[in-house]
Order: C-alpha cells, then structure tokens, then sequence
C-alpha cells in the first residue's frame, strides 16, 4: 500500500498531442525512486484509475442546466408563473419542474447552493438568506411588474418593452431588466461562489481525512475517486460543465453555457486578456494533477489563479457593461443602455463572491456591492433613466482600482 | 481570373498578419509595402463628400421612395374599397416595387431613420406569422411598439399577399368572404399606412434640419457623420445585406439551414431580385452614386485620394471587384433562394463568402485608410 500513490500518479493519463484525438493516450511514467516527483498537467482534463475515469461533476452540469431553462422563463410570457419559476429554483427530486426529464429526477437544486460556500456563508446565514432571497425577488418583479406591462411601451417609472436595435427588452420602471440581473448575479452566487469559495477553498479540499485518503487512494464509497478529487471536479465543472468536449473544453469556450464558461469566452476575446481561458484551464489540469501527486502546496497555488482569474472575468465584464451602458446613455440609445447595464448590474452583484487570492476573502463587501447598485439608481427618481455617464465612470473606476486592469482595457472588445 | 484571384489569396494573407503591425506606414507612395496612403485624412475635402451623400444620394434616395410608398397606400386602399383579384394584383406589384426601391434607402439608418428604427419596422423578417394572425383577428394592437417589428412592414405584407392560402382565388377570399375580412382589409392598409407615414416622416426630417448638421459636422472623429455613416454602412452591409439575405437562411449562423428566413419568403421569386438591388446600392454609395444621382464623392475617392494600396492594387479597385465578384456568384443562384437553399445550399454559401471577403476589405483595409473605428460591437446574442 505505500507505493500506491505513484500507482495513482502513473495511472495520469497524458494526451500526446495537442489534436482531440481522445484515443491516443499515453500514461506518465514514473521514472524515478525520488520523493520529489514532478508533476505535470495532462493535455486535457483527463484522469483515470484503473482504466477508468475518476473525473466527475454531473451536480454541476445538472445545475448549469437547471438555471438555463429557469433564466429562459423569464421572456416567456405566455407560460410562465411565478410559482412555476420558484419551483424550478427551489426544485424537489421527482417533482415535474423542468422541460428535461434528467433535471426532474434530480435531487440537486439552485436555490440550496446559492450564496453557500464553505467560506463566505457557512457561518454568515444572515447574509445567505437575503442573497436566495433577493434572486426570488428578481422573479416575483418580473412576473408582478414586469410581465402585466408585456405590451406597454417603457417609461420613466413605467415597466414595458423597449427597443435594443432590433431586439426588445423588457424592463421595470427603472429601467432594469431582471432577467440580467438574475442571470449574471447567479453567476457570482452560485457557480463563482461555489467554485472559488466553497471547492478550491482549503476548508472543502482538506476536510476531515480528506489529505489522508486522498494520499492513501482511499476512494470515496462507491466511487472511482478520492473525495479530494472529486471536490476540485467539482469546481471545474461549474466552468465546462456543459461543454461540448467535457476534457477539452476550450475549443468552444464562450458557446457553452450562459452562464460563466460563456463570459470567460467574452472575456478572452478581448486582445487585452486573451490567453486567460489557458491559464485557468491549466491550473484546473495542473492543480489535479497536483492532487493525484499529492502536492498539496502546488494545488493551492493553482486555487489561487483560478480564483483570481475567474474575479476577474467579473469584474471586467462589470465593467465593460457600465462603459457600453455609458456609450448607449450618450448616444441616447436607452434600451441597449438599460441592457448593458442591467447585464453589469448581474455582474456587479457577482463582485461579492469573488475571491483575493492573497487575502482569501472577497474583493468587494456586502456593503460595497451595495453601495455600486445604488449608485447606479441613484442619479434620479427614475434609476436608470436618470443615470449619468459621470456616474457610470466613477463606477468603473472604483471597480477597476481593485485589478490590474483599467477602465479602457476592459471598457472595450479589442 | 487567376490574377484576381491571386490577389484575394494575398490580401487575405495580409490581414492575417496585420493585426500586430506597427502603426501604419504614412509615407509609402504605391509601392505595395502598406495597406495605407500617403495622403492626410484631414487634406481631403470632407464636406464635398458629405455634400454629395446628402444632397445627390440619401435625400434625393428618399424623395424617389416616398411616392412609390404613396402609390402603395393608395391600391392598398382602392382594394379595400373593392376587394378583387385585380386589385390583389395591384396591390402586389405596387408592393414589388416598393419593396425594390426600400433597397435604395434602407442602409441609410443615421438621424431621422434611426429615431423612427426605419429599417427594422420596414423590413425585418421573417414575419411572424402567428402574430400577425392574432392581430388581425383581434383588431387589436400597437405596431409602435418593438416587439410588433416583425408583424409589420414589407415581410408582413408579403405574408397577407401571398402566403395566406396556396392560390390567389382563397387568398382573395381573406379579404371578401371571410368573416374577418374587415379586419384583414384594416390591418393590411395600416401596414402600407405606416410605411408611408415613416417614409415621410424620415424624409421631412432630412430635408427641415438633419442634412444641413449632418453635412457640416466633417469632423474627423468617432462623432463626425463620416465616421458614424461609415459604421452604419458597414452595419448594414454586414448584417442586413450579407447576414440577412445570405448568411442567416444559409445556416451560416445556426445548426441547419433557415431557407424559412429569406427575404420575400412567401413571394417565392424575388429574394435574389431584392438582393441584387441591395448589392448593386451599396456598390453605388460606395463610388459615390446613388440609384441615378451622384458625382462620385465617396469612398472610392477617398481611398484613391488617400492612393490606398493593397498589394500593389488600388484598395478601390480591389473593393469593386469584390462587388462585382458577389454579384457574379449571386446571379448563378435560384430566384427563390429558398429552392436555392434546399437544392444547392453551397452556391449560397459561396455568394456568402464572396459578400464576406468585401466585409474584410472595407472594414478592415478601408476603415485602416480612413482612420475610422468600428463603434459596433457583435451582440452577446442575449
């Protein structure tokens, strides 16, 4: 039994080439008698045991899809209901909420892993409840104020549609759009926080004799994976957990979700941050690895670039809406105005899970969140159709101060 | 033929590994070594140019449009007086013709056109047929409001023209014996209505103040109308001439062909027509002409001004052989892009590629020349 972590370690499985030939495979030697094993990241995220693989985040996937066919709800007027969207977030297993037979049977939900981390939540139930709570309340605003006015043109204090070129948006009499602001948010509260806040974070990864099983191969019960394992899985899929390569996801990265595998996609599309989808991808492989070696310390730091990258998908995109939303409320365009900005209004609220690697706790307070959101109503009486691009700028700025990024670089598409 | 081609394998190579040049070279004569002039963007006479877009090609665009719009309401209304398949038939070609002009004025969505959304409450497509069903029947609803773009305009009046039923005598019969043949008569003369009313709405705009400070703001920044029109030109070539004529029907942008996405889909003749108008107006602009006026200031002059050079070709040139290369691959197709599309979708992907390869040369080549910056962006598609 000693030697079986080298077993573990040679059983990595090492894509040989960078084609997504899945078949040609070749395992990592271990070469040596040293202590000090070098690990190294495999071509794809591709692990086994045995033959088999010990990779596995299907909660995710499940969630991923849940939220999809919950957010798309929220145009669909002639169907939907607010008890029928609550359902969906708070789902039950076998209850008949979902278009998709598999979410039914599930016994996952979005409602018990929003704003529930390990680290940010486990001891701040206040402050979990209202987060659940206020994803609710962007449901119960669509469905009560927004959806009655389905056919009113928008107004200063009055919901209705409005023109975005040739789309139509629907908005409250602020101007926001609650969908956004539901989609992006759930961005941060469930699949950033989760990830960054509640898998990658020690507390999760070394649980009880978590260091030790996954040291001795002890696998989880019934599965091919040590609960370690499983737990930085975990975090991954939340990222590519839908994609269409489950291994080797970056070839359509951006198209796969709407959630934060689409807005990493956006991100990395911008000359000024392109490469980020390669980075996080690979201290997600490496940091694996490092766990299958039993690295501990080269995992961590591969924690650390996750988190800090994934903060910083929000925050640029946070701010990349608020200097659109600029450009539309100069140009008096207010409906592509109104839908930047209430897509930064998702991305901001999603500023409150993410996570300093240097300080392990947030890089924006409950209270600094806040204080943005209302900034950005409160230019006027009527919220967004009051607000000025002074406001906007400043908004960006106090964004932006916390990165490495400008307002410039993250403000524009190249 | 292999010379020209040649060059469109060349300049495509070029683009590829211009990205990360250095800042353009301002001082090559016509060696071929840049993609830039050695004019000065500021030396060239700008308010000539906005002058001959304002007052040869975009109003007089408009002035010529108008009537046509009004001889539309105008049989709209005689059918609705007495509903007869002469009338249909009138109706129909006055519809034709209108739609045909509407290719000559719907790239110009700056000012007036922009504040009313023209182009889309004109001519977005496919229609959406249940809607329309529901509104004519119900006599109830507000075409003012953005989600009614698509039951409205040409696409909508093409499916009450044509796709109500498979011949004309039951078509017909939508507008005498059924028993909401009132309402079908009421929506269908709000739709020309509301063409018209646009049409002069836009036109008047232009003609009381909007040419008059679009042809004095000749700045040379992202606010200049140089600027802002050559964007909004590009807008529209790329996606409502290349995309939505070509590119979306084609399935360039989803899983499968969309041949239920083409332009006159219920007409089934004219798609190709429609398009060829559309391509022949941009083509026009682009030398500096409209439909008959013009003195051809515009972005053939500029650039040769400026003595763009690609590959030691004229950037001009290389432009209208571009156009003239897209015309060719569009005449080879079908009438009906729809029989196009289900028999032959790869000489519609290829009329495609040849609208797209100008894309390259005017926003890239042409925009690099011009110092102008793109101010659109692709939508997230959410």
């Amino acid at each position: 039994m000693k030697h079986f972590p080298k077993l573990l370690l040679a059983t990595a499985v090492v894509f040989a080439s960078c084609s997504n030939d899945d078949d040609n495979t070749t395992p990592m030697t271990d070469d040596d008698q040293g202590m000090d094993p070098m690990i190294e990241a495999p071509l794809t995220y591709n692990f086994e045991r045995n033959g088999e693989t010990t990779v596995s985040f299907s909660g995710q996937t499940t969630r991923i899809l849940m939220a999809e066919e919950l957010v798309d709800d929220f145009k669909d007027f002639d169907n939907a209901t607010e008890a029928a969207m609550l359902a969906k977030y708070t789902h039950e297993e076998g209850q008949d909420n979902f278009e998709n037979a598999d979410l039914n049977a599930s016994d996952k939900n979005i409602r018990s892993k929003t704003a529930a981390s390990r680290d940010y939540f486990s001891a701040n139930a206040t402050e979990a409840t209202a987060i659940k709570d206020q994803f609710e309340q962007y449901i119960n605003v669509q469905i009560t104020e927004v959806f009655p006015n389905e056919l009113v043109a928008a107004a200063p204090g009055v919901a209705g549609q409005i023109a975005d070129g040739s789309s139509t948006r629907y908005v409250t009499g602020q101007g926001l759009e609650m969908d956004q602001a539901f989609t992006k948010g759930l961005m941060g509260a469930l699949m950033a926080d989760q990830m960054l806040n509640n898998y990658l974070g020690e507390a999760v990864l070394d649980e009880g004799d978590n260091r030790a099983n996954n040291d001795e191969g002890v696998l989880a019960e019934g599965k091919n994976y040590t609960t370690m394992e499983h737990k930085w899985d975990e975090a991954y899929g939340y990222l590519f957990g839908t994609s269409q390569n489950l291994a080797n996801p970056l070839p359509t990265v951006g198209d796969d979700d709407s959630f934060l595998n689409k807005y990493l996609g956006r991100v990395e599309g911008d000359a000024d941050f392109a490469g980020i989808a390669q980075e996080i991808y690979d201290a997600f492989k490496l940091g694996r690895a490092a766990i299958v070696g039993g690295d501990y310390d080269l995992r961590d730091e591969q924690a650390d670039i996750i988190q800090q990258k994934v903060s910083e998908i929000i925050a640029i995109r946070a701010v990349y809406y608020l200097q659109q939303g600029k450009n539309g409320i100069e140009a008096e365009d207010f409906g592509a105005a109104f839908h930047d900005i209430s897509e930064g209004w998702g991305f901001i609220y999603s500023l409150r899970f993410t996570r300093n690697p240097s300080t392990d706790d947030t890089y924006f307070t409950r209270a600094e969140v806040d204080g943005i959101l209302e900034a950005l109503l409160a230019d006027g009486a009527n919220g967004l159709w009051d607000v000025t691009p002074a406001t906007l700028d400043t908004l960006s700025e106090q964004i932006a101060a916390k990165f490495s990024f400008t307002v410039a670089q993250a403000g524009s598409t190249d | 033929m292999i010379k020209k081609m040649l060059l469109i394998l060349l300049s495509g190579f070029v683009l590829a590994c211009s990205s990360d040049d250095p800042a353009p070279d301002n001082n090559n004569g016509g060696d071929g070594d840049g993609n830039n002039g050695g004019g000065d963007t500021a030396s060239f006479d700008r308010a000539a140019l906005l002058t001959n877009w304002t007052d040869n090609i975009i109003v007089p665009a408009y002035e010529d449009f108008l009537p046509i719009t009004e001889t539309l309401e105008a049989s709209v209304m005689a059918f609705a007086a007495s509903p007869d398949l002469a009338g249909l038939d009138q109706v129909r070609a006055d519809w034709l013709s209108a739609y045909r002009a509407f290719q000559w004025v719907s790239m110009f969505e700056i000012g007036p056109a922009e504040d009313a959304r023209y182009r889309v409450r004109l001519n977005t497509y496919p229609a959406d047929k249940a809607t329309i069903d529901e509104f004519r029947a119900a006599s109830s609803y507000n075409l003012e409001l953005p989600s009614t773009i698509d039951a409205q305009g040409f696409p909508a009046m093409d499916y009450l023209l044509y796709g109500l039923a498979d011949n004309d005598t039951d078509i017909l019969a939508f507008y005498t014996t059924d028993a909401n043949a009132a309402n079908n008569l009421n929506y269908l003369v709000d739709l020309a209505s509301i063409i018209k009313t646009l049409t002069t709405e836009v036109r008047d705009n232009w003609v009381a103040e909007f040419a008059a400070s679009f042809k004095a703001n000749t700045d040379a920044s992202a606010t200049g109308s140089i600027d802002k029109f050559t964007n909004d030109f590009i807008f529209y070539y790329e996606k409502a001439l290349r995309a939505g004529k070509f590119g979306i029907p084609a399935g360039v942008f989803s899983t499968d062909p969309l041949p239920e996405n083409v332009e006159g889909f219920y007409n089934k003749e004219i798609s190709k027509e429609l398009a060829l108008e559309a391509l022949q107006a941009t083509q026009n602009f682009f030398n500096g002409n409209g439909q008959s006026g013009g003195n051809g200031n515009g972005f053939k002059s500029y650039l040769d001004f400026l003595n763009t050079i690609k590959n030691g070709e004229d950037l001009s040139t290389l432009i209208n052989d571009q156009f003239d290369l897209a015309r060719l691959a569009i005449n080879a197709l079908d009438d009906n892009f729809v029989n196009q599309i289900q028999t032959n979708n790869t000489a519609m992907l290829e009329a495609y590629d040849e609208l797209q390869r100008n894309v390259i040369l005017i926003k890239v080549d042409m925009l690099q020349a011009l110092s102008i910056d793109v101010d659109f962006v692709d939508t997230d598609g959410d």
